[in-house]
């Protein structure tokens, strides 16, 4: 039985029924809107949960939906679970879509965190349209990591920015409606960039393709471009000319720089995250953040490895400044959630530092960073959000002793901050070792001082700084007759809900799973990077063949 | 030849089971945790199972079991290096030179060695010891009451995370469960959460160990460059070894270098010492814990793993500086903090700084032994293959060396155990004496500090201290107005008071009545009172203080079986003849003396080893007469019982391993070096032969030099130091009071060398020198002022700096483009003669554009 066609319900289908659910909502009366949230809220988690569970069989090969299992050893370029459709013919379009080790655990992860997310802020308000607007979410950012159609990869892309602005705008805090647009407008701004770069390179295509298109004898095919580049960029030569390959490079690079984001590009991030409603900032950190990441590896380091090489020193400077800065601000930060946001900075500079490394060793750093941090960050989050629920505050300090009041609440704070501060044997910990290895190599093997490690030694010490400050001044004092803050008005602090606490607990027991046997997800990712620097980059890098 | 031999290796069964060590414990950690939330409250939970202490003491009991059983394959083994269930925990891989190539594996498995079975009994042995004594101490308070479980799951942790430690077999799982420990002593310390001065000390441990694990990490990670592995297997190949010290000596040194700092930071060593006497916030079972079974020896460990790359022969001579770096360091510990330890009265601090001291003279120890192994010949074959003809006694000096240090640690940790859980039990009854006495003596005692209230007000908002001056002091010119200081207060909601108590409040921030506030100034001030607040003892809460040894004095009668513990703890940690930490000691300073004789830097490090015995004598002397003899100090003192028998039990055993300080010598504990040339334990002649070779070894050595050293050493450290002690403390005991008959001479001792020789120490008592001894030699207040106006400060305003600039640039373009936009709309007038004005300026302009173009 053929099941190829298995990716296309993944993403359409969320998309289909959230979209459907949403006009059928918008004709109802408030009131009918408010009985409609408790059955709407499960008819989402049951179908997250299904989505879960079919990802999971593809993880597991289970026969019935066909595929392979053996995720690592996909060889470059091939995919699993492909499938094409003619969408516009005349211009080389498809309905295109497929899952490599790339963007498999990318896939997973945002089906992990749907439910997850789901149950985490089960009693939001105005339910009916809250949770479509959630599954939806996670339709859009599927459809960026299965799109294997330019075209496609830009429609969803953008896509995603709606769902998050609407949540931002009718679920955020105080400032949303700045934030909201900034976040929109920011990242639009520099996407539209990259759609700039992505046409050039449309257009400056040769024309004798497979999948081309009608009128254009072109194709938004991503595989075949990538072919078609890696043909042109052997023996030295460089696809699309020495000059062109470096600015449509710096001009992807920027559309995805913004949405990683990198340092001095991340302003959007710590407003949007601090106005966000809880889902929205899960979702934003655990996978948003994330597409820019994904799409370094499946366009720009692909296309134009000439010009990753000719940029390896700035992409490294830029991932040691997001490393290094993001850390320092986080230390400066009042607000939990705010320290949390530039948390995330920091450890997005991991990811650049590890491409900057140009080893397969940096790169699977790389990938299990946003594999990790994807399960760590909404955990962090969903902390930052119990805690505004309860003590109507976000400044760290406002409330003490919570170990005291809200024993939950602070194992679960004590356990995210701890994962996020790279303790061994959770997911991120390993992450951050393999970019330490991978990035001293490089460095020694440029000969290069060891000064050049004095930053990322800094961060090790200064992330443990800023979370166990910002711990002492939460979980921990408050005497021994531990007082509520003031701003519960002397009522009594309740724990976080049972549906909070199930979140916490299965965002927890994944971190451990993966911090103890990271090769579950490591196996694969090794196997991508492999083949793609056998494939693509060792011919480059070893300067021509 | 050395290391060739894989039929060196031992053939144990027990090896098979040995990940279960460690399993164990770990296992126990989530069953305890959750066990302990489903029945919290529960009567058989409480008083059968004792809130999960049992279920402990039930998996520490197997752990013990089998290393104990792992230990016995190992005696007589030679080497005895072992690979087992190697568990592969993720690969990745390198390219070079065109081909990815290098498959890098991390994996688990388990490595035993000589150091391996030393560091697994005392870790697993004490455990266990400590577990038995926490259920006496920890279940009978009722602060504790229903918050047991949470220690007893975090107690198992932290044993796990150090017997992994030591099984573990490569560097990068070390540091694994090094982190892992890191996190327990975290968690342990802070175990009274609620108190401030215990949040800040776990903070504190966790921070300043961190700092020292960075540099581990980046050691690692040089030393995996250079090995492209980090399992022991690979990294002590002496051919991997050789292969590395051909072309990059340098960079081995300073990978091991930047380990050192590592272990510089767990254990507690000068600079990074900070952390341990703030670590006594835990409870008592915690600091045993720590000082001796686990935590401060982790740092030990790293340094003695390290043998294998000083004892290489291809390494000959390169590593000697860095092994004179650690004697050093170790030498200035040692005296920096036994000088410390003169002028504290908390009990407990007493012992803390006696630790940091007793582990400097290991690190010197090891740091000779490790110079002796790096610069002698001391393999049975040459560089170049030839037979060594000095390999008899070269080979004897470096394991004699290597084994005083190890030893000295096996001494240190037996004793240090026993003390910490002896002085709990004082600390214990004391404290149950003075509620028995005093009920109601709970009451606060509110200092009125306007100052205070003020850094609680800035703390209660989360407002920084810099944070708010600097959004005050808007002229930056140092100085606000006290009006202005009062409406910013109002107005950022930090403090809205009552004019009758902003006045004082303003009188006590104006320091000198202009009517101006100087902000550095008052910075300052308000960083230390903070820090204070934080830092400070339970004394502002409970004025009696149950550590403080002026409370004490005369328990010799009351607590007997502890007295007892006390004084045979004290005498093994001063290295008195015959007993526990005499042997080691001895050894350590021999050796480093030795050295000093090759090598005139080590005569640094040797002149402190042997400073540093007369005052351990002095401080440990000190420790015991306060608590113990002389008449009670407090009435508190005079109605303490003794203690139960969970606590008794590892008293009366431990009591015994420090006695028998001669019996393990003479088993050979002096030898110990991991090395395949010579048995574990099987060296001289069976126990007798072993006793007569130590005795004559120490007493009627053949060398001169080391005949004087020994007798040296013995009159500074058990004659000089105790005497001093003698003279200024203690005393006769109450009439009536009876006591056991071996207190009868030290007694006696005390009075008669107090009454003869006594003298006035209260000059030295106000010299500036003492007061800065009391105030740690102000290493605590810099470090917290540099982390307050360097690093807080610096990232306060780089939190500025990034929404001001950065954002800001961001805002400018917005605003602009705003404003642009806002002019463009200006243009659609809505009149028809503008719009063709406009087509047609465009059409000119797009012809102007194509000619540009075209010609």
């Amino acid at each position: 039985m053929t099941t190829d066609w298995i990716s296309l319900p993944l993403v359409a289908l969320p998309l289909v029924s959230s979209i459907a659910i949403l006009a059928f909502v918008a004709y109802a009366s408030p009131a009918a809107r408010e009985r409609m949230g408790p059955s709407v809220r499960m008819a989402t988690l049951i179908f997250s949960l299904l989505m879960l569970a079919l990802t999971t069989a593809m993880f597991f090969g289970i026969e019935f939906i066909g595929g392979t299992s053996d995720w690592a050893s996909l060889s470059f370029g091939s995919f699993n679970y492909e499938f094409r459709y003619v969408w516009i013919e005349s211009l080389g379009i498809h309905w295109s879509v497929g899952m490599d080790a790339l963007s498999f655990p990318m896939v997973w992860l945002t089906t992990f965190l749907l439910p997850v997310t789901i149950v985490a802020t089960w009693n939001e308000k105005n339910a009916a349209v809250y949770f479509p607007l959630v599954l939806m979410m996670g339709g859009a950012l599927i459809g960026v990591f299965v799109a294997l159609d330019l075209f496609m990869f830009y429609v969803f892309w953008e896509l995603t920015l709606i769902p998050m602005f609407f949540l931002i705008l009718k679920w955020g805090g105080y400032d949303r409606k700045y934030a909201s647009q900034k976040f929109f407008i920011y990242t639009f701004a520099a996407s539209v960039i990259m759609l700039l770069g992505l046409v050039t390179v449309y257009f400056l295509q040769p024309e004798d393709l497979s999948y081309a298109g009608a009128w254009t004898g072109r194709t938004f095919d991503i595989p075949t471009l990538t072919a078609h580049a890696q043909v042109a960029n052997a023996n030295g030569a460089w696809f699309l000319g020495e000059s062109l390959q470096k600015i449509l490079f710096v001009m992807l690079m920027i559309g995805f720089l913004v949405k990683l984001p990198s340092v001095p590009f991340h302003t959007w991030l710590p407003d949007a995250h601090v106005q966000a409603p809880t889902g929205g900032s899960m979702l934003l950190a655990g996978v948003m953040l994330k597409m820019g990441a994904y799409g370094m590896f499946r366009l720009p380091l692909a296309f134009f490895p000439h010009a990753a090489e000719h940029f390896q020193f700035w992409l490294l400077a830029l991932g040691m400044v997001s490393l290094v800065w993001g850390a320092i601000v986080c230390l400066g930060q009042t607000n939990l959630k705010k320290m949390v946001a530039y948390s995330s900075v920091s450890h997005m500079g991991v990811i650049l530092i590890g491409i900057a490394t140009m080893q397969p060793l940096g790169w699977a750093a790389a990938l299990f960073m946003m594999f990790a941090h994807g399960i760590i960050s909404p955990m962090l989050f969903a902390v930052c959000g119990a805690f505004k629920h309860h003590y109507h505050s976000m400044e760290i300090g406002a409330m003490r002793g919570m170990a005291k009041h809200s024993p939950w609440l602070a194992t679960s704070m004590m356990f995210g901050w701890m994962a996020s501060l790279g303790l061994p044997l959770l997911a991120g910990f390993v992450a951050e070792l393999m970019m330490f290895l991978a990035l001293w190599h490089f460095i020694a093997a440029e000969g290069w001082s060891v000064l050049w490690m004095v930053g990322p030694a800094l961060v090790l010490a200064l992330t443990a700084a800023y979370y166990l400050w910002s711990m002492q001044r939460t979980i921990f004092e408050g005497g021994e007759e531990t007082q509520p803050p003031e701003s519960l008005k002397g009522q009594p602090v309740p724990d976080i809900s049972d549906a909070e606490k199930l979140a916490m607990v299965i965002m927890a027991a994944f971190t451990i799973l993966f911090g103890v046997m990271p090769w579950i997800a490591l196996d694969m990712m090794n196997g991508w990077t492999v083949a793609f620097f056998e494939t693509l980059l060792i011919p480059i890098l070893t300067g021509g063949a | 030849m050395a290391g060739s031999g894989s039929s060196e290796i031992v053939n144990s069964t027990a090896a098979q089971y040995a990940p279960y060590i460690l399993l164990l414990p770990m296992l126990a950690f989530p069953v305890i945790l959750f066990l302990g939330k489903m029945f919290n409250g529960n009567k058989v939970w409480k008083e059968t199972l004792k809130e999960g202490g049992l279920i402990a003491l039930a998996f520490m009991g197997a752990s013990l079991g089998l290393s104990l059983w792992l230990v016995s394959d190992f005696i007589g083994a030679y080497g005895g290096v072992q690979k087992l269930s190697d568990w592969t925990w993720f690969t990745s891989s390198m390219w070079s030179s065109g081909v990815v190539t290098t498959e890098i594996t991390f994996g688990f498995g388990v490595h035993i060695d000589h150091i391996t079975v030393m560091l697994l009994f005392i870790a697993s042995f004490l455990c266990l010891l400590i577990n038995t004594f926490a259920i006496g101490y920890m279940n009978t308070d009722p602060i504790n009451d229903n918050r047991n479980h949470r220690f007893y799951a975090e107690f198992v942790l932290f044993c796990s995370g150090m017997l992994g430690m030591v099984l573990a077999d490569s560097f990068l799982w070390l540091f694994i469960f090094w982190e892992l420990m890191g996190l327990c002593s975290y968690l342990l310390i802070g175990f009274y959460y609620e108190r401030p001065s215990a949040a800040y000390a776990a903070k504190k441990a966790f921070l300043t160990t961190r700092v020292g694990d960075v540099f581990l990490m980046v050691g690692l990670a040089v030393l995996w460059d250079l090995f492209g592995s980090l399992d022991y297997a690979v990294v002590f190949n002496e051919y991997n070894i050789e292969k590395v010290a051909a072309s990059n000596p340098g960079s081995l040194a300073w990978a091991l270098g930047l380990m050192f700092i590592g272990a510089v930071g767990k254990s507690a060593q000068f600079p990074l010492h900070v952390w341990l006497p703030d670590a006594m916030e835990g409870p008592t079972p915690v600091s045993a814990l720590i000082h001796a079974a686990t935590m401060v020896n982790a740092g030990l460990y790293l340094v003695a793993r390290m043998f294998h790359f000083f004892g290489a022969e291809s390494m000959h001579g390169e590593l000697a500086d860095l092994a004179f770096i650690i004697a050093a360091i170790g030498g200035t510990t040692a005296v920096m903090a036994a000088a410390i330890a003169f002028v504290q009265q908390d009990l407990k601090k007493v012992l803390a700084y006696s630790t940091m001291s007793q582990l400097a003279y290991i690190f010197t120890g090891l740091g000779a032994a490790l110079y002796l192994a790096n610069t002698l010949h001391w393999h049975e074959y040459l560089g170049d293959g030839t037979k060594n003809p000095d390999y008899y006694a070269n080979h004897a000096i470096v394991i004699v060396a290597f084994g005083a240090a190890l030893f000295h640690l096996f001494n240190h940790a037996m004793a240090k155990g026993m003390l910490f859980m002896a002085s709990g039990a004082v600390i214990h009854e004391v404290h149950h004496a003075h509620h028995h006495l005093h009920p109601h003596d709970d009451h606060h005692d509110e200092e009125p500090k306007e100052l205070l209230m003020l850094a609680n007000y800035l703390a209660e908002t989360g407002q920084s201290v810099f944070g708010f001056f600097n959004a005050i002091d808007l002229d930056q010119s140092g100085e606000v107005d006290t009006y202005e200081f009062q409406k910013a207060l109002k107005e950022a909601n930090i403090a809205d008071l009552p004019p009758w108590e902003m006045g004082p409040l303003m009188k006590a921030l104006d320091m000198d009545g202009n009517g101006r506030i100087n902000v550095p100034e008052l910075e300052l001030t308000l960083g230390r009172v903070h820090l204070a607040s934080l830092g400070g003892h339970d004394d502002h809460h409970d004025e009696f203080d149950a550590q403080s040894m002026e409370n004490m004095g005369g328990l010799a009668s009351k607590m007997p079986l502890t007295a007892t513990a006390m004084l045979v703890g004290s005498l093994s940690i001063m290295g008195f003849p015959l007993i526990g930490g005499f042997w080691s000691k001895e050894g350590i300073i021999a050796n480093t003396w030795r050295v000093a004789l090759e090598d005139p830097r080590f005569f640094y490090p040797a002149m402190c080893v042997l400073l540093g015995a007369g005052m351990t004598g002095f401080y440990m002397s000190r420790m015991w007469l306060k608590t113990f003899a002389g008449s009670p100090k407090t009435d508190v003192a005079a109605h303490v019982h003794p203690t139960n028998t969970w606590i008794k039990t590892p008293l009366f055993i431990l009591t015994f391993f420090s006695l028998a300080g001669i019996l393990f010598a003479s088993m050979g504990f002096t030898h110990w070096a991991p090395d395949r040339e010579y048995g574990l334990m099987s060296d001289h002649g069976g126990l007798w032969g072993g006793f007569l070779y130590e005795m004559e070894h120490v007493f009627a050595n053949e060398k001169m030099f080391f005949f004087i050293l020994t007798y040296v050493a013995l009159f500074i450290g058990a004659v000089v130091g105790p005497g001093l002690a003698l003279s200024l403390y203690g005393g006769k005991l109450d009439d009536g009071e009876e006591v056991l008959p071996w207190f009868g001479p030290v007694l006696a001792v005390n009075q008669y060398v107090k009454s003869r020789y006594h003298w006035d120490n209260s000059s030295f008592g106000q010299s500036g020198f003492a007061t800065a001894l009391e105030n740690r030699l102000y290493f605590d207040h810099y470090y917290d002022l540099a982390m307050l106006k360097i690093v807080a400060a610096f990232s306060f305003k780089a939190a500025e700096t990034d929404s001001s600039v950065i954002d800001g640039t961001v805002k400018m373009i917005e605003r602009t483009s705003q404003q642009i936009s806002t002019k463009l709309r200006s243009l659609t007038t809505g009149s028809a003669r503008d719009y063709i004005l406009m087509a047609a300026l465009g059409t000119l302009g797009l012809f102007a554009l194509i000619w540009g173009v075209v010609a």
